[in-house]
């Protein structure tokens, strides 16, 4: 089910108040975040905000396609690295 | 035989008949029935030309399917392996999309079983 429309979509506080920062500033920084909860919304394009997957940040550079998703769907948090076996299909 | 939408609709009642298009279903073929103002009791059989096209007609119009249909389908999952989501790299992989699990089962989406031969002792 999707939010209620009167919320408007969810963002956290910090990340927000960065974002705005970052619009005011012109010099454009890389801005981390844990954050992978928050939607992506139009203020963040032609950003690029790092976004912890539980280990490292992964930088995502934001485009227009990518507002309306969440920032963690880009920062994936498991790495499949094939099964003990197979050692010729080890990337 | 009536063809709508490029498919050959078997001779059944009108409602069950227009399911056999992709992106029809009983809810929408009812729905056809009642705005064409056609018996969806009747065989597609006893039904006149002119049924038939308002039929074709407002299908063609109102609705969205079979070819036009897939691509869009086809073009919504292209988006998501393009922006590179977890939804995409799924897709990719042909794994679940939704979060099952895949430990056991999933084999609609991964297909046929792949036995691994047993560590040897």
């Amino acid at each position: 089910m999707s939010r209620s429309i009167k919320k408007g979509p969810f963002i956290a506080k910090s990340l927000y108040k960065k974002i705005v920062d970052q619009s005011k500033a012109s010099k454009k920084q890389m801005i981390k975040t844990y954050s992978r909860t928050s939607t992506i919304i139009p203020e963040m394009v032609g950003l690029t905000i790092s976004v912890y997957n539980g280990k490292t940040w992964v930088p995502v550079y934001v485009t227009e396609a990518l507002v309306g998703h969440k920032l963690g769907e880009f920062a994936p948090t498991r790495m499949f690295r094939g099964h003990g076996g197979d050692k010729k299909s080890k990337r | 035989m009536a063809r709508i939408a490029g498919i050959d609709l078997p001779n059944k009642h009108t409602e069950i008949a227009l399911t056999y298009i992709y992106g029809i279903g009983r809810t929408t073929a009812r729905e056809i029935c009642e705005k064409t103002g056609i018996d969806p009791n009747v065989r597609i059989k006893e039904l006149s030309t002119d049924d038939v096209a308002k039929l074709r007609k407002i299908i063609e119009n109102d609705y969205k399917v079979e070819g036009r249909l897939r691509s869009e389908v086809a073009l919504n999952i292209k988006r998501l392996m393009d922006i590179g989501c977890y939804r995409g790299l799924r897709h990719r992989k042909g794994l679940p999309v939704r979060g099952q699990r895949t430990k056991t089962n999933a084999r609609t989406r991964k297909g046929k079983v792949k036995t691994v031969a047993k560590k040897k002792k």
